[in-house]
């Protein structure tokens, strides 16, 4: 950092700073309107005196050098924090997809258009258009229907478009914007036919309409979800909502706001699907193929975008098993107006060629009624959190800071998110009332014949209780003196937020019974990794169990704190997802906190983990001018009985007993635990066979001084090429065959940190810093690799991936997303057997999608041999 | 501003301040060409003063960037080995948007050493890399260029004060009318690029993309070999294989012509050649309109490999 000598302006510059730290960082003197003033006034100075802060958070670049903390206070009112109460997700809802399809009634509506260039349709259109049935039955093929005739639909927002932007008015303008032909055709789309849908449209901020108000699982009937029902004297669950108190249920009337006293978000500012919060859910099960029609109703105009963000969209289901014309290449971008359909087909990995019969007791999905609906495949990968978001290429980050993201969740036979009622359901699946056997409700824990895990959900609906099992996106945000998100696009080391804010309120708090709870925890950031730790109101740490690492149930649940991670949880990277159990029993009338441990200076990565005493005492001071303001208490927990009472009846899992080692109760020894999904590790004839790549993320060589770039098996380092092949894994030559096993060796860092995530498969990780790695990553499947410096991430990992089932264009990122967006990403190429053709590449423009040829790395096939005989197996 | 508290009616106040010497200082009406809500407007780039090769004054947001599709790195002239690779990569784009440039798309190279980079200098700079209109080279006071650098992001206080050596290579593409910017690296494949900038950022006056394949036309898996993937990312934005010249001289047979040896060398470390006065380097850097060949940092098996490309290439043109 750059000291000046001219000691009288440094004091009087800090001076302004503190003014302002002060009142920004204040949690309880209610701001004054002087005070104010001068905040207000001194960002006015800062801007003729600049100096460097030394935490430049919310990240500034060099033409105003002193960042400018995100109001609290705007006009008279203020925004405290633990104020508001937590968002919850609400569900997409997925519909049934009929033979006959498309819209019976009547007279369909059409996409509505938006009035002016830079505007959306209107909410209400929206809705209505939404509400109706698919408008045009799914196809293979972008161009043709199922039964080869030519598609002429055109995008329903042409004239307009034409209007706008000046194009010549006898162009072609498809309205879906996936790419023609065979290369971006669904695969295996017969064999896997969406049987539900679901379809959204990406969109400026508004009010929530209600559109999904009654597609919630719970319906707002059962559990925690039920109304109140002061007749008999029910108060109803702790997570009814009623957003604008008409007495029906449900979200209609939300605005977005990250705060009830900050101001609503503009639509320029904010999009998300369906443009409304609470942010989305997807609740899917195994064996039920998914179609998603995700519309782009953006601004025309690009430039309508509050300064940051792209008009332009594409999806990326991240960790989806899913073909590569479903998963959101950074190419295959659609535009305003158009839909482009994703096939998910909901299959375990190794369908082709593991219990192929689907006769296994444990490979299954809940099937609505108590019982198992068996799949195909290795119930070993079976997966849980995901989440989906934008993957433009060049604006990701932007886009999906700015609201493109939703989460997902999967429900299988192992984890159906029910838990039983009582004891004897748990062993016997056998249910009190009815005395009905439902195989799927026995617990793995009772009985280990019983698939269902039984992790906290519920027990009012057959799958997908959320009672106690609650999806957390943890985001930085920043927002400009109005009020509205506002985003750097000029500092591409990475962005920070100044203002935490957990599934899009500025730290919230949630109420939460007295027993165990489920949460499972994204980080949805552009740059900030977070270290958490879970603390009661006396700032001790509450044992808390890391049950899924990446959205994947692992072999034993690992306790926090442990000998590795003394005070909080690992570090976690962009996009990593934690699955965590806390048990709130004997709590009740307490709060507990999650506070985040992890300090940036600046968007280039994580600086240091803060001693958690340092944190709570406040010898840390977090106020944006002696320390990050990122760091701290986040989500305030308030623990509430059952019944009139201080306790809860739980009937879920206890991850004590799926520890890696546990006490044996009757003879005190220690010995192994129980296990929830044994991993399937490869075995050690496929790793001395596996091809090797190497991907070195960084600075390049010397004449790259500057450019982030991405060394592929020891060659140059390049930047993004949509066109480049740089890898070109091959899938299994037989139908049957079961995927070659690769192992690729990411390193990177120098001084940075990057998530590097890996599209199609999850890995296992063999070796992290040469050496095993610590206990939460020895029992996972993961999708995010943190490389780098800190304490929990080393400069390089080696892992073992398998390939199957689908092919087609993938890539590879740091999932710092202003550095993917900067170029540090690949694309690899998943070949099927036999493919002579090089997958070309989309080039989408408005008057629809072409092709340019792609070109291959010279060691896209070969790998890295040299790495290959120079890695020892572990 | 809706808010009438005293914050709200003292930021105004700045703002206006802020806002009101800007006019002030460049003239004329308020334009807002950035879109409405746009931070990336007026008020956000400094309206610097700028002198082109031409010896022709101009401000930067007025006249270089306003409504205007562009591509801005920084350089200064008797840079060894980034810069002509960079101004040289460039040239491919601007080759690749030939009939653009100059119309809707504009490309900026600015110096970051108006002592030595007088517009002369710059003028005969120009001359040397064989551009036309549509690509000005620019100088102005330090002072100025440092602000417009940091504006761009592409100024790292502590790294790059001091050193030309160490300067940011990358460069900003943008669109000042929609507001759109996206940092680049001279690195990236020019066809990337002149994308970029001739239809994801300018496609409200899209050209149409008449040389896009259909999907029916995918190409064969090309087996590409070692030599000829980094001939590509480093070597063909001033060689070709054959008998041509770009900027540096084409290459058909010159594994006949000259020493292995001494090629190699020539290839791996040209600036040590150069430096020793190498008759056959010295030469070239006369014919060649004084270009310096960069040093690419090559290893000895990239050199190798090269030169086997260059002489298998050779044989069968």
């Amino acid at each position: 950092m750059k000291k000046t000598n001219n000691l009288s302006v440094k004091e009087n510059v800090d001076k302004q700073y503190t003014d302002k730290g002060e009142i920004l960082s204040s949690k309880t003197n209610k701001p004054i309107g002087l005070a104010v003033a001068i905040a207000a006034l001194s960002g006015c100075l800062a801007f003729t005196l600049p100096v460097h802060a030394e935490f430049n958070i919310p990240t500034e670049n060099g033409l105003n050098p002193v960042p400018v903390p995100s109001p609290l206070c705007i006009g008279d009112k203020c925004a405290y924090e633990f104020e508001d109460k937590l968002l919850l997700f609400e569900e997409f809802g997925l519909e049934n997809i009929s033979s006959s399809d498309t819209s019976s009634s009547s007279i369909p509506l059409t996409f509505p258009v938006p009035a002016d260039c830079d505007g959306i349709p209107n909410g209400d259109d929206l809705d209505d258009f939404l509400r109706e049935d698919l408008h045009s039955i799914p196809t293979r093929k972008s161009d043709e229907t199922d039964a080869h005739e030519l598609i002429t639909a055109t995008n329903p927002w042409e004239a307009k478009v034409k209007d706008c932007l000046g194009l010549p008015t006898d162009m072609a303008m498809p309205a879906d914007g996936r790419p023609t032909g065979e290369w971006f055709a669904h695969q295996r789309w017969d064999e896997f036919p969406a049987q539900a849908y679901f379809q959204s449209a990406q969109t400026g901020a508004r009010v929530n309409g209600g559109l999904r108000d009654k597609k919630q699982l719970h319906e707002y009937k059962v559990g925690e979800f039920r109304a109140p029902d002061p007749d008999h004297g029910d108060p109803g669950g702790l997570y009814y909502v009623d957003a604008d108190g008409d007495g029906k249920p449900g979200n209609e009337g939300l605005s977005i706001k990250l705060n009830h006293n900050l101001p609503t978000q503009d639509p320029q500012h904010v999009w998300t699907f369906d443009g409304t919060l609470p942010p989305k859910l997807l609740m899917a099960r195994y064996g039920e193929a998914i179609l998603f029609r995700h519309y782009d109703a953006l601004p025309i105009d690009p430039g309508a975008n509050g300064g940051f963000g792209k008009n332009t969209i594409s999806t990326h289901e991240h960790n989806g098993h899913n073909p590569a014309e479903s998963d959101g290449f950074m190419h295959a971008y659609f535009y305003p107006g158009q839909f482009y359909d994703y096939h998910w087909p909901m299959v375990l990995a190794g369908h082709d060629s593991i219990n192929t019969g689907a006769t296994d007791l444990k490979t299954g999905a809940p099937d609505g009624n108590g019982g198992i609906t068996r799949v195909q495949g290795d119930w070993h990968e079976t997966m849980s959190t995901h989440w989906f978001h934008d993957h433009m290429l060049d604006y990701t980050a932007q886009n999906v800071y700015k609201g493109n993201a939703a989460m997902m969740n999967y429900y299988s036979a192992i984890d159906r998110g029910r838990e039983p009622v009582d004891l004897t359901e748990a062993s016997t699946g056998i249910s009190g009332s009815s005395g009905r056997l439902n195989p799927g409700y026995g617990c793995h824990y009772m009985n280990a014949n019983n698939a269902n895990l039984c992790l906290p959900s519920g027990s009012g609906l057959d799958w997908g209780n959320r009672d106690y099992d609650m999806n957390l996106v943890v985001a930085d945000k920043a927002w400009d003196s109005e009020g509205q998100l506002k985003f750097n696009i000029f500092n591409t080391d990475g962005y920070l937020g100044d203002r935490i804010a957990v599934n899009w309120g500025y730290k919230p708090y949630v109420d939460v019974r007295a027993r165990r709870y489920r949460f499972r925890v994204l980080n949805g950031s552009v740059s900030r990794y977070y270290k958490i730790a879970v603390v009661d109101q006396a700032g001790k740490v509450v044992p808390s169990y890391m049950i899924a690492n990446d959205g994947n149930i692992m072999q034993h649940a690992i306790p926090f704190p442990n000998a590795q991670s003394t005070q909080a949880w690992p570090e976690q990277g962009i996009a990593e997802r934690y699955d965590m159990i806390i048990d709130f029993k004997g709590m009740a009338g307490k709060k507990l906190y999650l506070v985040n441990l992890l300090e940036h200076k600046d968007g280039k990565g994580p600086n240091k983990v803060i001693p958690l005493a340092d944190v709570l005492s406040g010898k840390y001071r977090a106020d944006g001018k002696n320390g990050d303001p990122g760091v701290g208490k986040f989500l305030e927990f308030r623990v509430k009985g059952c019944n009139g009472t201080t306790t809860c009846s739980d009937f879920s899992m206890n991850p004590a007993e799926y520890q890696e080692k546990v006490t044996d109760p009757v003879t005190k020894k220690v010995v192994p635990g129980k296990q929830m999904i044994p991993l399937n590790k490869p075995t050690t004839q496929e790793l001395k066979a596996a091809v090797h790549r190497s991907f070195v993320f960084g600075r390049s060589n010397a004449t790259d001084l500057v450019p982030w770039t991405i060394k592929t098996d020891g060659g140059a380092g390049l930047p993004a090429d949509p066109t480049r092949v740089s890898a070109a894994p091959q899938l299994p030559s037989t139908p049957n065959g079961l995927g070659k096993v690769e192992i690729w060796h990411l390193s990177g860092g120098l001084g940075w940190s990057h998530p590097v995530h890996v599209h199609f498969e999850e890995g296992q990780i063999l070796k992290r810093g040469g050496i095993a790695p610590p206990i939460w990553e020895k029992y996972a499947r993961k999708d995010v690799y943190r490389i780098g410096t800190l304490p929990d991430s080393t400069s390089n990992v080696d892992i073992a991936i398998r390939f199957r089932e689908f092919g087609g264009t993938y890539v590879e990122h740091c999932h710092n997303t202003q550095h993917e967006d900067k170029a540090m990403l690949l694309r690899w190429d998943l070949e099927h057997p036999g493919q002579t053709l090089a997958i070309p590449t989309p080039e989408p423009d408005w008057d629809g999608v072409r092709y340019d040829p792609s070109i291959y790395l010279p060691t896209a096939k070969t790998g890295d041999v040299a790495a290959k005989q120079a890695f020892v197996l572990p | 501003m809706k808010t009438h508290s005293v914050v709200g009616s003292l930021r105004s106040l700045c703002f206006y301040a802020v806002f009101i010497s800007a006019m002030l200082a460049f003239g004329g009406s308020p334009v807002w060409a950035a879109p409405k809500g746009s931070p990336w407007g007026k008020n956000y780039f400094p309206n610097i003063e700028l002198v082109d090769q031409d010896g022709k004054t101009v401000h930067f947001y007025d006249d270089l960037i306003k409504d205007k599709v562009v591509a801005i790195n920084f350089i200064y002239t008797h840079c060894g080995d980034s810069c002509p690779a960079e101004t040289a990569n460039l040239r491919q784009v601007y080759k690749l948007l030939a009939d653009r440039m100059g119309k809707d798309i504009f490309f900026y190279s600015i110096s970051i050493d108006p002592k030595h980079d007088t517009p002369k200098v710059l003028k005969e700079y120009a001359e040397r890399f064989k551009v036309g209109s549509g690509w000005r080279f620019l100088t102005g006071r330090e002072t100025d260029t440092t602000l417009l650098r940091k504006s761009l992001g592409l100024f790292r206080d502590g790294v790059e004060a001091s050193k030309l050596g160490e300067h940011n290579t990358s460069f900003m593409v943008g669109n000042e009318s929609t507001g759109q910017w996206i940092k680049r690296s001279s690195f990236d494949e020019p066809k990337v690029l002149a994308s970029l900038l001739g239809r994801s950022l300018g496609h409200a006056k899209s050209g149409r993309k008449a040389n896009l394949a259909s999907y029916a036309s995918a190409e064969k898996l090309p087996k590409m070999g070692r030599g000829e993937d980094i001939f590509r990312s480093r070597c063909d934005s001033c060689h070709s294989l054959g008998n041509e010249d770009g900027l540096g001289p084409g290459l058909q047979g010159v594994t006949q012509r000259r020493d292995k040896a001494w090629l190699a060398r020539w290839i791996k470390t040209p600036d040590k050649l150069l430096a020793e006065k190498d008759p056959i380097a010295t030469d070239f850097y006369n014919r060649y309109n004084k270009i310096l060949m960069p040093n690419l940092r090559l290893s000895d098996s990239d050199v190798e490999a090269l030169i086997n490309y260059m002489e298998a290439t050779s044989k069968n043109p």
